[in-house]
């Protein structure tokens, strides 16, 4: 009787997992295992082409690739680069419109908040024309003071930072309203203390507001990390094709081109295989160092 | 998944015993006739925009069907942007490809990966020699590769100059001479800056959706080759192809041709901020559309180098046979039949903005003979039919990868500060060890 | 973290006495210069948006124009759009489905997230950490074997293939965990004392509970599938079947992009949701506070 009730207590959570479970085994796990089966392999995917065994091959392929480097550095820049939207801005402009009236406090937080609406395809043919060297509205302003006219998304120098623009503009909303929410729930006593005590508006935000937002602020930079990366894939996409001369490619744009475009299953699955690989190590990375940030908070 | 992991075994056994699988005999002839209702599947990347080619595209079907009631076509819409990915993934996935329209690069890629069909293999030549009489026989080269006809030019251009004569004008240019050298189109680029402040020459040869049809065409007409005939040799280092794109890298140094990506030329000609652009054809709907009330807008023919004779090739795409049912493939034939009639091509040539490759309709009032007399832009065009030659298609598997570091490369040597010949020598090494073995 | 740590002892050293009026008139400048630079910012993020429906409302020959406001403004790219592709009906699909997958994933996720928030069992963090790791799955990796399994069932170019993949979130579950676990356990022992099954437990006593850590996951997963577009592209096979994001690709083109219907298409496809947001704007802002989100 009570093995019985015993052995269903423990099914139960499993019963309620299930739809979740399931629904990855299938989707993603699966295919993520077929990848890996796969990365030995060249094919191309038709029914009637003989699939054949490689080896390592095409792992050695890949890291001989010289555009993988080109990628792997860009990928980091992508990283580095959409910091201050994800990170900084939100938290400055969390923490300085806590302060202002509702009206305001609400206004500005909803209109940063609207560009997250907008799909990515519509984001990003939007820019396309905007920031166009010849009719785009911003050159034509820049033209006005004299400035211009500037390449945004042809000229390799610029073309990843305008991309880390458009989706640093998608973005910022998004995370300003996840500092905003946690910077609401630092108890107002302590603030009200502090200013008691005569301290300053700043030596607030150093000393309490942003000690207590460092676990957040750890969570933007985590999904910015792990994230930011995958988020400027559209962008890549539709605006520069990772041109021009590889200057935007990013490694999942790269994954994208090899493997998608002829379909090479191998090349495709071998570099799924590693990037799956090293962002996991990343997030374990991320991980560790904010469980002990919550430790430190604690 | 059942299916697929079938297939993954299948592949492991094939991988471990060595063998082959079988492939379907090619040798047999398709069905002479259709006798009871068939349905095709015809993969077209006109009916996944929304617009003219879209519009023209079901026109033609429609006509095609009413003409052969057994014959149902399902038009599937593909973006031309992943277009052969596509393709292979419904192959991959059992579904029924019947006939595809595909882009000239990916010619070779058709035959060897996605098993396109020779015509001379699967029609009588009596059949297949009555349908072609009439096509011109440079146009007929178009689709062919190894000796064999796989493709047939379907909606496909020339590269234009188009110019704007407002500009010319207002340069104190000659709009009705229009510059006709590489070294004439400098100099004018070079006036219209200096004049008018507005743009002198963009082109479509560079950029990361260009490809390399044009690149190829400009490399031919300076005497070179992109890749040997046999195509076993890439030769876009070779002393005529440096020449040509010195010659490039010149009209960058020099301020005549500005550095836009695809759609930023395009859109500044119509803006009529662009004093000419050497692209297909097939834009020339885009600019009109701009131009229209604006400006004056013309076309000549591509450029040449000095007195040597222009080579152009075509861009655009072929209709090319995948049906392996011997049924299906004579339906998918009759419709590639009615496709590239005189009628077809006329539809095409007036309604989406292509090429007619039966040039004897463009003077039979039955058919283009009113439309060519008002629409003057189809001209140099239709002058280029006549020394139309094939877009090379790069061979093997990494034909995507060898087409885009030779773009890379030439791109690096005109817009940067680097040494052309060595840049094109060290992407001729890396592609030459693309090709297939 | 919790609302009530305790401050870095630090901040005590930055007292120091200051002129009180000293002290406001910098507060004022710096007002002005805050208010300042979110306006601005506010402006760049509001103008791309004014300028996609003005650039929607310029007719063909006057597409490159730069005025704020068209010269001629017409309603023409609209007409255009109407014509070409059936807008209502693939605004229809894209709701349907919208809504379809809001729901199951907010109903997987809550049912994933009670089991890991209510007992500790075998494998329990192995599961947590499988979840979580989906996130960094490229969806590139898995697109083309789902693709071949959604054809092998048979459900190409079926309203059913855009929902079937994305009947779980990992976002949606690892977010109501740990809400779930930030509910007073003393509510949930009570509960559970009076008899209550783990099922009713959580319609009758966590959910009702759950609004604002529910409605801002409904918001972002209804955002991020109606604005899908990679998954839908590969599937498209007919216009009707499709959702609006693959009209307004039908737009672009490698013979030039038709701005003005590209835009009128961008509109229609973008207006529902911000009017949607306009309406609940103050709601959807505060359900994020609310949310546990952080």
């Amino acid at each position: 009787m009570i093995r019985r009730r015993r052995w269903r207590q423990s099914l139960t959570p499993w019963l309620y997992l299930l739809p979740v479970a399931g629904t990855f085994l299938v989707w993603v796990y699966e295919p993520l295992a077929q990848a890996v089966w796969r990365s030995f392999f060249e094919w191309n995917m038709l029914p009637d082409t003989p699939m054949t065994y490689v080896g390592w091959g095409n792992y050695q392929n890949i890291l001989a690739l010289p555009k993988l480097w080109q990628a792997l550095r860009n990928t980091a820049l992508y990283m580095f680069g959409l910091l201050p939207f994800a990170v900084v801005a939100p938290l400055a402009i969390a923490i300085y419109t806590q302060d202002l009236p509702t009206r305001w406090r609400n206004l500005y937080r909803g209109l940063i908040f609207v560009p997250m609406l907008i799909a990515p395809v519509v984001a990003a043919s939007v820019w396309r024309w905007l920031l166009d060297p010849g009719h785009g509205v911003v050159n034509r302003a820049l033209a006005a003071f004299g400035l211009g006219p500037v390449a945004f998304l042809s000229d390799p120098r610029l073309a990843i930072w305008s991309i880390i623009g458009i989706t640093g503009w998608k973005l910022i909303g998004f995370a300003t309203l996840i500092a905003s929410a946690a910077n609401a729930r630092i108890n107002p006593s302590l603030i009200e203390a502090a200013r008691m005590d005569g301290a300053s508006g700043w030596a607030i935000v150093r000393h309490i507001r942003l000690p207590l937002l460092s676990s957040t602020a750890l969570l933007l930079v985590t999904m910015s990390i792990l994230l930011g990366a995958q988020w400027t894939f559209s962008y890549i996409n539709v605006l520069t094709d990772g041109g021009p001369l590889g200057a935007t490619t990013n490694i999942y744009y790269l994954l994208w081109d090899f493997g998608f475009s002829s379909l090479s299953v191998g090349w495709s699955s071998a570099s799924a295989v590693l990037l799956f690989i090293g962002f996991a190590l990343l997030a374990l990375g991320l991980l560790w160092l904010t469980e002990r940030v919550s430790l430190h908070d604690a | 998944m059942a299916m697929q992991r079938r297939h993954l075994l299948a592949g492991l056994a094939t991988a471990a015993t060595g063998l082959l699988p079988p492939r379907p005999a090619i040798a047999a002839f398709a069905a002479a006739g259709i006798d009871h209702p068939v349905q095709i599947n015809f993969y077209n990347y006109n009916l996944a925009t929304a617009g003219l080619g879209a519009d023209a595209t079901r026109k033609l079907l429609r006509e095609f069907m009413r003409a052969n009631p057994n014959i149902k076509v399902n038009g599937v819409g593909v973006p031309v942007t992943g277009f052969t990915a596509r393709v292979q993934a419904d192959l991959a996935a059992h579904r029924q490809v019947d006939l595809i329209q595909l882009g000239f690069g990916d010619l070779d890629f058709a035959v060897h990966s996605l098993g396109a069909k020779a015509l001379e293999d699967l029609i009588p030549a009596p059949e297949l020699a009555a349908n072609f009489a009439g096509i011109a026989p440079n146009g007929l080269k178009l689709g062919m590769l190894d000796g064999k006809t796989y493709g047939l030019a379907y909606t496909f251009s020339t590269p234009v100059l188009f110019y704007n004569a407002d500009l010319f004008r207002a340069a104190g240019l000659n709009p009705d001479q229009p510059p006709l050298t590489w070294a004439e189109v400098k100099q004018a680029a070079l006036t219209i800056k200096a004049k008018t402040g507005k743009g002198g020459l963009a082109t479509g040869i560079l950029g990361p959706s260009a490809f390399d049809w044009l690149f190829q065409g400009v490399v031919r007409s300076n005497g070179g080759e992109t890749i040997s005939r046999d195509r076993k040799t890439m030769k876009f280092a070779a002393p005529e192809a440096v020449e040509a794109v010195a010659m490039l890298r010149d009209l960058n140094d020099s301020g005549a041709m500005a550095n836009l990506d695809v759609n930023a030329a395009m859109e500044a000609m119509a803006a009529g901020d662009m004093g000419m652009y050497l692209q297909t054809s097939a834009v020339q709907g885009f600019i009109v559309a701009g131009a229209k009330d604006k400006f004056d807008l013309r076309a000549s023919t591509m450029p040449s180098f000095g007195a040597k004779k222009v080579r152009p090739n075509n861009s655009g795409s072929a209709l090319i046979l995948l049906a392996t049912d011997p049924v299906l493939q004579r339906a998918a034939w009759e419709l590639m039949k009615f496709l590239t009639s005189k009628r077809g091509y006329t539809i095409i040539t007036s309604e989406i903005g292509y090429l007619p490759l039966r040039t004897d309709i463009v003077d039979d009032p039955q058919y283009l003979g009113e439309w060519v007399k008002t629409h003057p832009l189809v001209q140099p065009n239709l002058k280029q039919l006549a020394v139309l030659e094939p877009w090379d298609a790069m061979p093997g598997p990494n034909y995507r990868q060898i087409v885009k570091t030779m773009m890379d490369a030439v791109e690096l040597a005109v817009t940067g500060k680097v040494d052309v010949a060595a840049t094109l020598l060290a992407a001729q090494q890396t592609t030459q060890a693309m090709l297939p073995k | 973290m919790t609302p009530d740590a305790i401050p870095a002892p630090g901040w005590r050293l930055a007292i120091r006495p200051q002129a009180m009026a000293q002290r406001r008139g910098r507060r004022l400048g710096r007002g002005v210069l805050g208010h300042g630079v979110l306006l601005a910012l506010s402006f760049v993020c509001l103008f791309p948006i004014y300028w996609m429906v003005v650039t929607s409302l310029r007719p063909a020959n006057a597409i490159f124009e730069t005025t704020l406001w068209p010269s001629a403004a017409s309603l023409a790219n609209y007409r255009y759009t109407l014509n070409a592709i059936p807008v209502a009906q693939m605004l229809g699909n894209t709701l349907v489905v919208a809504l379809l997958v809001t729901a199951i994933q907010l109903l997987t996720a809550l049912l994933a997230a009670f089991a890991f928030a209510r007992w500790r069992f075998t494998g329990d963090r192995l599961v947590f950490a499988l979840v979580a790791l989906t996130w960094l799955v490229p969806f590139q990796v898995v697109m083309i074997p789902n693709f071949l399994l959604v054809a092998q069932l048979g459900l190409l170019d079926s309203l059913t293939a855009l929902v079937l993949p994305h009947f779980a979130s990992a976002l949606a579950v690892m977010l109501l965990t740990q809400a779930i676990r930030a509910f007073p356990q003393e509510v949930i022992e009570a509960a559970h004392m009076d008899g209550a099954s783990s099922w009713r437990l959580l319609w009758q006593v966590l959910v009702p509970n759950l609004g604002g850590s529910l409605a801002s996951l409904a918001i972002l997963i209804f955002i991020s599938t109606w604005n899908e577009y990679f998954w839908p592209l590969l599937l498209s096979r007919t216009p009707e079947n499709s959702v609006i994001q693959i009209g307004i690709q039908m737009f672009m083109s490698a013979e030039g992009n038709q701005w003005g219907p590209l835009m009128a298409a961008s509109t229609m496809a973008s207006v529902p949701i911000l009017a949607f947001y306009l309406v609940l704007q103050r709601q959807v802002v505060q359900s994020f506070m609310q949310s546990g989100l952080r």
